[in-house]
């Protein structure tokens, strides 16, 4: 983020979230059938939805603008990024590698979403889970999943 | 009256077998455990273990996650108490004047206040759903489409409530939840609607992923932010068992808080937190020296911690009847039956009796083991805060990725929890809470089909929600409520008991 400029703030950006999300819908609803009242067909709701959200997050971003609001809060990369990727790591593992290595995997890469971890505790702690998973979903609830590859 | 009591006869017979009395147990352990550790929350913990539970039948299932909400009131006093720590947004007024008690040596007595306010409370809070449910659900089942629609809009309205950010902006979280409801197959046609020409979607957006993703995760992404703090237990515990003055002086106050939290927890948008709180500023109001609130009053333990467990039992009350969550924890209750294949609504107490009243019976006995748990076996608990969140966030994360997959075996459903992370995150840092999106997407369905079915039946004329009076008077409530939420003198209240 630049510091000089203007960054806006949480009506904004919230506004803007709402507009997006609201014409990503209306343009998925687009080949759906809208009807009238008395013949509803499944865009009806939906679209109704998507207009009225399109016009509070027009208003939001309007209020954001004229009137401002509090800023956003600060995003801290490390701990958002690598948590997601631990889960993308074991998504990509679960169905081809089993468990152990898709868990291994994942408390490999969440690791690093925390400055306060150290090598010894997660590789501990990784190991534990594997085992007490394995044990727990595979063994006692039987999810029809591979322990390995 | 005397029904009541045969009917909960039937459902301690039903509660009580061995496999049912286990699964209360590994509730109240499960919900004490996150409530005493800060930084994980009932829903979050919920929704971790709903996968866990579709091996088990309906009623210990939905017996063990509502262990986990009440119980997590009773663990989160423990270290609001002890560690000014509240386990709980529930408990975040007791810390006031518990830890002060603590400070003074008198940790015991607090904790025992807690502990038996607590349980008295949860148990008056129970017999107040097995009285006020059955004739609730009666009534409820009177309602055709356009009194289901209005109903649907009081509870939307009623999550306005729950969020600290601007009206205007709660509200736009519930259509955006609505939306996201409608993903999926549509009901009368059977046509995929925006689900991206994704087969996976067609079901619609998985409820765990979504609600793993925007509670579960996003929580550990804003922990895993903050500094870690150090606890660091002090104060010693000393006689947990409190002398007869001590509990003659909490009586009243357990037994008002006990009735702020039963109504809190009836009424649409009340719920545990604002039950506490209201508590806490009833007593201080009424008290002949308000300065002794801040300072180690035992009313102030006393009321809160009784008012939060009422409140959380009677919560069950317009889910059980009418099949309206009050809250975020209660719109997962929703989630669970319905992939337990049970529709919550005024039926569910005549065609599965067994389910209400097995519940309402398992309540008793829940609380009962809540205070064998929480008071002896208190030094247990307090060593588990010694845990460091560094570990701590690698199995929740862990647990997370497992227990999403394991819902329908699919990695897709692991990838969708990486987006609603993602937007959990971004609204976190928008100021805008996700518990009014959840409402909107559990009720989205509901909502739209009671809308087309009454508008079918008024031949598209939509006076038909003014002109039946049972939807008349809940529009008129859902707009009354509305007002007095955006009404500044009031939400300037709201601030101020929240700031107190």
């Amino acid at each position: 983020m630049k510091s000089m400029a203007w960054r806006g703030n949480v009506n904004f950006y919230s506004g803007v979230l709402l507009v997006a999300v609201a014409t990503v819908a209306l343009t998925y609803i687009r080949s759906l059938v809208i009807g009238t009242v008395l013949q509803m067909g499944p865009g009806y709701f939906p679209f109704g939805l998507a207009l009225i959200l399109l016009g509070m997050g027009l208003c939001l971003m309007v209020k954001g603008i004229v009137v401002g609001g509090s800023p956003v809060g600060q995003f801290h990369l490390r701990p958002l990024v690598f948590v997601l990727l631990s889960f993308a790591a074991f998504g990509v593992l679960i169905e081809r590698a089993g468990l152990i290595l898709a868990v291994l995997a994942q408390v490999a890469v969440a690791h690093h979403a925390s400055r306060e971890t150290t090598f010894r505790e997660s590789i501990v702690t990784g190991a534990a889970l594997a085992v007490a998973s394995s044990v727990l979903f595979v063994w006692l609830l039987r999810i029809p999943v591979g322990l390995l590859p | 009256m005397m029904d009541v009591f045969s009917l909960l006869g039937h459902g301690f017979v039903v509660a009580a077998t061995p496999a049912n009395l286990f699964f209360c147990l590994v509730g109240a352990v499960c919900g004490t455990l996150i409530g005493v550790l800060p930084g994980l929350g009932p829903v979050a913990t919920i929704s971790l273990l709903l996968p866990a539970t579709f091996a088990l039948d309906p009623l210990a299932a939905i017996i063990m996650l509502s262990g986990i909400y009440y119980g997590a009131q009773y663990g989160g006093s423990t270290t609001a108490i002890l560690v000014n720590i509240p386990g709980e947004s529930t408990s975040v007024v007791t810390a006031i004047d518990g830890y002060k008690m603590a400070q003074q040596g008198r940790a015991g007595e607090a904790l025992a206040i807690a502990a038996i306010g607590s349980f008295i409370a949860g148990c008056i809070g129970t017999l107040a759903i097995a009285v006020a449910g059955p004739p609730l659900a009666l009534m409820t089942q009177k309602f055709a489409s356009p009194d289901y629609f209005s109903l649907m809009v009081l509870g939307l309205v009623s999550a306005v409530v729950l969020a600290n950010s601007s009206v205007f902006r709660a509200i736009s979280m519930i259509l955006l939840g609505l939306l996201l409801g409608m993903v999926g197959m549509d009901i009368n046609t059977g046509e995929a609607r925006m689900t991206f020409g994704l087969v996976e979607l067609s079901d619609g957006i998985n409820f765990v992923a979504l609600v793993m993703g925007l509670f579960g995760v996003a929580e550990v992404i804003a922990n895993l932010e903050d500094v870690s703090v150090r606890i660091v237990n002090h104060s010693r515990i000393g006689s947990i068992w409190p002398t007869f003055k001590v509990l003659r002086g909490a009586w009243g106050a357990v037994m008002r808080g006990t009735l702020v939290g039963t109504i809190f927890g009836i009424l649409p948008g009340g719920g545990a937190t604002i039950a506490s709180f209201s508590a806490y500023a009833l007593e201080k109001r009424i008290a002949r020296d308000p300065s002794r609130f801040g300072n180690g009053a035992i009313e102030g333990v006393a009321a809160p911690e009784s008012a939060n467990n009422a409140a959380a039992q009677t919560s069950f009350v317009p889910l059980l009847t009418m099949g309206i969550p009050t809250s975020a924890t209660m719109a997962l209750m929703v989630g669970a039956l319905t992939l337990h294949g049970i529709a919550p609504g005024p039926m569910i107490i005549s065609r599965q009796p067994d389910l209400f009243w097995g519940l309402i019976a398992s309540m008793f006995l829940g609380n009962a083991m809540l205070v064998i748990i929480n008071l002896p076996m208190i030094g247990i608990w307090v060593r588990l805060l010694a845990v460091p969140y560094r570990i701590l966030f690698l199995a929740i994360v862990v647990i997370c990725a497992i227990g999403v997959f394991s819902v329908n075996n699919s990695s897709f459903d692991v990838y969708m929890t990486i987006g609603f992370t993602l937007l959990g995150y971004i609204l976190r840092k928008l100021d805008a809470e996700p518990a009014p999106l959840l409402m909107g997407f559990v009720l989205g369905p509901m909502v739209e089909e009671n809308f087309r079915r009454s508008l079918i039946t008024s031949h598209g004329d939509p006076m038909i929600f003014l002109q039946r009076p049972i939807s008349l008077t809940l529009l008129v409530l859902s707009a009354a409520l509305l007002i007095s939420i955006a009404m500044p003198s009031i939400g300037k209240r709201r601030t101020e008991v929240f700031q107190e």
